[in-house]
């Protein structure tokens, strides 16, 4: 794993620090904490636990010129002692997501080292990395013996949308676990759950480097670990940048089909979902704000469906391209994604992908204008909905991914019996 | 005077004779050589098409983007293609080693320039298959971009590049095979130089107002949304 990261001068001071009990990860560029502060707040947030003795805080805000591995005094009253590790600023040339998956698996790489019992990681953004959410993170690991904590964010009914889409679903429907975030970013871990996940990383292995934010929830549930939620609170979203939206599709959903090929023999056998045990308290939140125009989407649905049938014909059955095409020619205002169709087209991408049928890159950004016809189609049906309707309706999406997957099965196990 | 012209007419016969004697191991060789480069021919050809049947050659090559393939195929079957490109080939080896069996200048130095011309087939043939599978790739990247950017002439665009790349692609091939000389490097400067300039031209005169209508578009939509849309994806 990433010990490269790492300063010599710092690798030395963990090689003699020996072992540890809680490794907290903060990662991204501006979380305004340095090393001292964030030190501080660990010592606070995790002074509560108990049999917390040392902790070692990893940061990626690139102040490598500040001390460093310095313990934070351990006070009276079994306060932790607590260590600071900076890891470099993430390179510029790096998307958010490179940057993120490289930090993490720094962060998993010393907490691997020390051998913790708890690891936490706040990859959020700035102004959410709070004592409560650490704790929430932490808590369940090392009190209630929970093998992975996800996060469950309070969210507008614009908000997380890919993760409403097709990351919560498709979760669900292929490891029969209800998470709202399974590709985090922010994640608690047991000791046992990283020593599992840092085996499989050194496996050599197809496609390159493991993404782990992709791995931690299915790795958690082919192993049978203990899942949990925690609500963390607001989750405020970096704003949308539109030019670059097949870029973030591509990072994101390219890990999680690489993760579905690796488990397929697992996600086979599973039939139907159970929700898990969550802690912590959810928050109201204020009215949505700001209007969706739809128009662009459906116009960018429908000039995909012009132009890009002849690539989605590779992948998608005749069945599903002749209802594309009907609801092309719809008006914007009556645009409907049928659920059904949704899940499928999900997983036949995911077919695809596994089958290199065209370029890994090209099936994934191929996805984009699909993807804007189901915000679009989403949003006008939400448009006046409230926070239950929105729940119930992203309930019924996912079901419709349990009630579609053994479609998913048939076509992964047979594919040139169902080839397009 | 009768007794020269029956010794002439003799010796003619004799001389003919014993160059069609010297002829006919050719011939016998040149027979042999076809029998059994046609039996070579048959075999690989049935052997290949036996297995790319087996892999559904024909649906695997629609799927890679050539579907038009099966149009110029025998019985529009690209297996059946390839195969008969297989026994044609192995056909026309065995008539050249057969022809090298008459021992003649001629021959020799036809099968010696043959022979030498081969790779140069075999290079032009190499650019041509990369040159279409770069033209494709980069086709399909260009309209994929071009339709995530919301581009109204994405199609256009992918279209102009995948000419682009295989005209390149067709005239490095020619070149290779050594035809027209410095005719095809004139024409393909002329025709590249002309679709650059012509290309030039509509974007910046005739599609003037479509594309700034277009960009316009473009900037009000992005900054639009980035303003007003509370919208989220992770």
């Amino acid at each position: 794993m990433e010990l490269d990261a790492i300063s010599q001068p710092e690798l030395e001071q963990l090689e003699r620090l020996g072992g540890a009990d809680v490794v907290v990860g903060i990662l991204g560029p501006q979380h305004g904490q340095d090393g001292v502060a964030a030190a501080a707040m660990v010592r606070e947030t995790l002074a509560p636990l108990s049999k917390v003795a040392r902790a070692v805080v990893v940061c990626n805000n690139g102040t490598q010129s500040q001390p460093s591995v310095t313990p934070e005094p351990a006070g009276e009253n079994g306060i932790p002692a607590v260590f600071t590790c900076n890891l470099p600023a993430p390179g510029a040339a790096d998307t958010p997501q490179q940057n993120i998956s490289q930090a993490y698996r720094s962060v998993f790489a010393v907490a691997g080292k020390l051998g913790v019992r708890a690891c936490g990681v706040v990859a959020s953004q700035p102004q959410e990395v709070t004592r409560q959410w650490i704790y929430h993170l932490i808590q369940p690991v090392l009190e209630l013996g929970f093998d992975l904590v996800a996060p469950r964010y309070s969210r507008q009914k614009m908000e997380g949308l890919l993760n409403r889409s097709i990351l919560s679903p498709l979760h669900r429907a292929l490891y029969g676990e209800q998470l709202q975030n399974p590709v985090g970013p922010d994640f608690g871990l047991s000791g046992r759950l990283l020593q599992q996940i840092l085996g499989q990383s050194s496996e050599p292995r197809h496609g390159g480097a493991t993404n782990l934010l992709a791995s931690t929830a299915s790795t958690a549930a082919s192993g049978g670990f203990q899942v949990c939620e925690s609500h963390l609170g607001l989750r405020t979203q970096p704003p949308t940048d539109w030019t670059n939206l097949s870029s973030l599709l591509a990072e994101v959903l390219g890990p999680v089909f690489v993760e579905m090929e690796r488990q397929a023999a697992l996600w086979q056998r599973i039939r139907g979902s159970k929700p898990l045990p969550r802690f912590g308290c959810t928050e109201s939140l204020s009215e949505d704000s700001g209007t969706v125009d739809v128009h662009r989407m459906v116009e960018s649905f429908q000039l995909g469906t012009q132009n890009l049938l002849e690539v989605w014909g590779l992948l998608l059955p005749p069945t599903t391209l002749l209802e594309l095409r009907k609801l092309a020619r719809l008006p914007p205002e009556q645009l409907r994604m049928p659920d059904d169709l949704w899940a499928r087209i999900v997983y036949d991408f995911a077919l695809g992908h596994r089958l290199r049928i065209i370029s890994r890159d090209h099936l994934l950004r191929s996805i984009t204008p699909l993807y804007l016809g189901w915000i679009a189609s989403y949003a006008r049906e939400m448009e006046t909905a409230g926070p239950v309707e929105v729940e119930s309706r992203i309930e019924r999406l996912s079901r419709a991914y349990e009630t579609n997957k053994p479609y998913l099965v048939s076509r992964w196990r047979w594919p040139d019996r169902f080839s397009p | 005077m009768w007794d020269q012209v029956r010794q002439a007419l003799s010796h003619s016969m004799t001389k003919m004779l014993s160059q069609l004697a010297s002829l006919l191991p050719g011939i016998v060789a040149l027979i042999v050589a076809l029998l059994v480069s046609a039996l070579f021919a048959w075999v690989l050809a049935a052997a290949v098409r036996r297995s790319l049947a087996s892999i559904e050659f024909d649906r695997r090559v629609a799927q890679w983007g050539y579907p038009g393939l099966a149009e110029w195929s025998p019985e529009k079957s690209p297996t059946l293609l390839a195969a008969r490109i297989v026994g044609w080939t192995v056909m026309l080896i065995g008539f050249l080693i057969g022809m090298s069996g008459f021992d003649g200048t001629l021959t020799s130095e036809l099968v010696a320039r043959l022979f030498a011309y081969l790779p140069n087939v075999l290079a032009a043939l190499v650019v041509l298959a990369a040159g279409s599978i770069i033209a494709r790739f980069l086709a399909r990247s260009v309209l994929i971009g071009a339709v995530n950017m919301n581009l109204q002439y994405a199609r256009l665009l992918s279209a102009g590049v995948k000419w682009l790349v295989t005209v390149l692609a067709v005239t490095i091939a020619i070149d290779h095979l050594g035809i027209g000389g410095g005719i095809i490097r004139l024409a393909f400067g002329i025709m590249f130089g002309g679709i650059v300039l012509a290309l030039a031209l509509a974007v910046g005169l005739g599609s003037k107002e479509l594309v700034s209508r277009s960009l316009d578009r473009e900037v009000s939509k992005t900054s639009g949304q980035n303003v007003q849309e509370p919208v989220g994806h992770l």
